[in-house]
């Protein structure tokens, strides 16, 4: 059923079917933003990527990472991952240099409708799961410890 | 055009005289003030707080929550982000097929992790005390009945979030030549499109979002000008002077000020047929006022009709915090490969149709 979809998606590691929805949905947040993600990816096209970052666009407000991610056959390809706003992880002391190329991240989330290796990042994490940015309020990040003091 | 005109006015004055009369504000002493002695609004403010607009129906009348329901939603905002932010299997798979579930704007592909939400971490504190909603008037803090035409205009919104299909679904539904709602730029949101700020961030009035929540005053004699972080509006209030023709109009009005004591009075018309608050048309009658009440205090209210939309006016108010951020470059065309993808994955999907493939899950 999903040999085509696997076949275009060489680098991608794995697909799965449907049934990861209860614990999908308690680890995505919707979000009102400037695009609306929806119009930009392809829920048919659930994808996980795992590989070292090669490059960083750091926009606000879209952060784009580019991650190199290598085929059970060998091939390479780099993948861009839409991933959000730089300027509040600025604010809570995270800077650009914090995101450096070689970092092995694993991605998961959808391919772009427009079927090119893009993806948004639904979760981002470093290779042994921990959250690749934590910058949001209440994380214990420096900006939040300084804000409670 | 001049009746018209006179005839709002004077049913706008009849309406907001509460507004007006309910000023709580007095004459600060220890404020900042400029050289010529008016209050000096000049600075940054960070509006992100977890108070909503409207009032969540179960408070009914309740305007204020105690300092223990106050601290209970600050703790549920940050149990709720250690929750989010804890790791994650590493050797998890991908998404499930169809999309995850979530709602809104992420259409079911889901947001990110929460790295990039921002809505604050505490509620409103407005003169010692946390107020239930930024809605104040009416009662109830929920914005009034909305009109026939602005059921209507809300309900032409309520079509446009759907859940993504990852099909061309506006083909399949309404046939081939049908037109559909990535036919082209134009047609796409303003927001989408860099061209204003979403959630009424540059309003007016000027409401919280869930990121990107400063706001940058910069002040002098004859203007005042409020930088917005969402998509760089800035609005430029000109002190002292009438409102442009009515022919020109744009997406943040025409505002004019004044001061009333020690308050800046922000006038606003003239909107073109696409406001920034949600629903509103070019008929949009918005007051603003602004009273620093200290040092490390702005305190904001608003007053709205727009008898297309709304049975009745409505305002709110709520606090706005200095704060010693910077206000970061939002340069929304860089990097945005989203609008191609967008406009781009349309066409795939239109193709898939014309070929008889439904859907991805089909091939």
């Amino acid at each position: 059923m999903y040999t085509q979809s696997r076949r275009f998606l060489g680098p991608v590691l794995c697909l799965i079917t449907a049934g990861f929805l209860a614990v999908a949905a308690s680890t995505s947040a919707p979000v009102i933003a400037h695009h609306a993600f929806g119009a930009e990816f392809d829920p048919n096209r659930p994808i996980l990527l795992k590989g070292p970052i090669v490059k960083v666009e750091w926009v606000n407000p879209h952060t784009w990472i580019h991650v190199e991610v290598t085929a059970d056959d060998g091939t390479k390809e780099v993948w861009m991952v839409e991933g959000g706003t730089p300027n509040t992880l600025l604010r809570r002391g995270l800077r650009r240099d914090y995101v450096q190329p070689g970092t092995v991240v694993v991605v998961d989330g959808y391919q772009s409708k427009d079927r090119t290796a893009r993806a948004n990042a639904r979760d981002l994490t470093f290779e042994d799961g921990r959250k690749f940015f934590m910058g949001s309020s209440g994380t214990g990040a420096p900006y939040d410890n300084d804000r409670r003091q | 055009m001049e009746v018209v005109m006179r005839c709002q006015c004077q049913i706008y004055g009849i309406a907001l005289i509460g507004f007006l009369a309910t000023s709580i504000i007095g004459h600060a002493q220890n404020i900042p003030r400029t050289a010529a002695g008016k209050p000096d609004l000049s600075g940054t403010y960070d509006i992100a707080t977890l108070t909503p607009l409207e009032r969540p129906e179960h408070f009914g009348n309740k305007a204020y929550l105690t300092e223990e329901e106050a601290a209970a939603v600050e703790r549920q905002e940050f149990d709720r982000h250690l929750d989010r932010n804890a790791a994650s299997n590493p050797n998890r798979e991908a998404p499930p097929d169809g999309g995850d579930g979530s709602a809104g704007a992420s259409g079911n592909v889901g947001g990110y992790n929460t790295f990039w939400i921002d809505r604050g971490s505490s509620p409103v504190l407005l003169d010692g005390q946390y107020p239930t909603s930024i809605i104040i008037d009416p009662l109830n803090g929920r914005q009034p009945p909305l009109t026939g035409k602005g059921q209507r205009r809300a309900d032409e919104r309520a079509l446009l979030r759907r859940d993504n299909s990852g099909t061309a679904w506006w083909m399949i539904e309404n046939g081939p030549d049908a037109p559909g709602p990535y036919d082209n730029p134009e047609i796409r949101p303003l927001a989408e499109r860099c061209l204003l700020g979403f959630s009424s961030t540059g309003g007016p009035p000027m409401l919280p979002a869930l990121y990107n929540n400063l706001k940058r005053i910069v002040q002098t004699d004859e203007y005042v000008m409020i930088l917005v972080e969402m998509v760089h509006d800035a609005r430029v209030v000109r002190i002292g002077q009438q409102h442009a023709p009515s022919e020109i109009r744009g997406w943040l009005g025409d505002s004019i000020g004044y001061w009333d004591g020690d308050t800046l009075v922000v006038d606003t018309t003239n909107f073109n047929d696409t406001p920034a608050l949600r629903g509103a048309t070019r008929d949009l009658h918005v007051i603003e006022r602004f009273t620093r009440v200290d040092t490390d205090t702005l305190h904001y209210e608003f007053a709205v009709e727009d008898p297309n939309v709304w049975t009745a006016p409505w305002s709110g108010e709520y606090a706005w915090p200095a704060s010693d951020d910077r206000v970061y470059e939002y340069a929304c065309h860089e990097a945005n490969y989203s609008f191609r993808g967008i406009l781009g994955g349309a066409r795939i999907l239109e193709q898939d149709v014309r070929d008889g493939n439904i859907s991805n899950r089909e091939q």
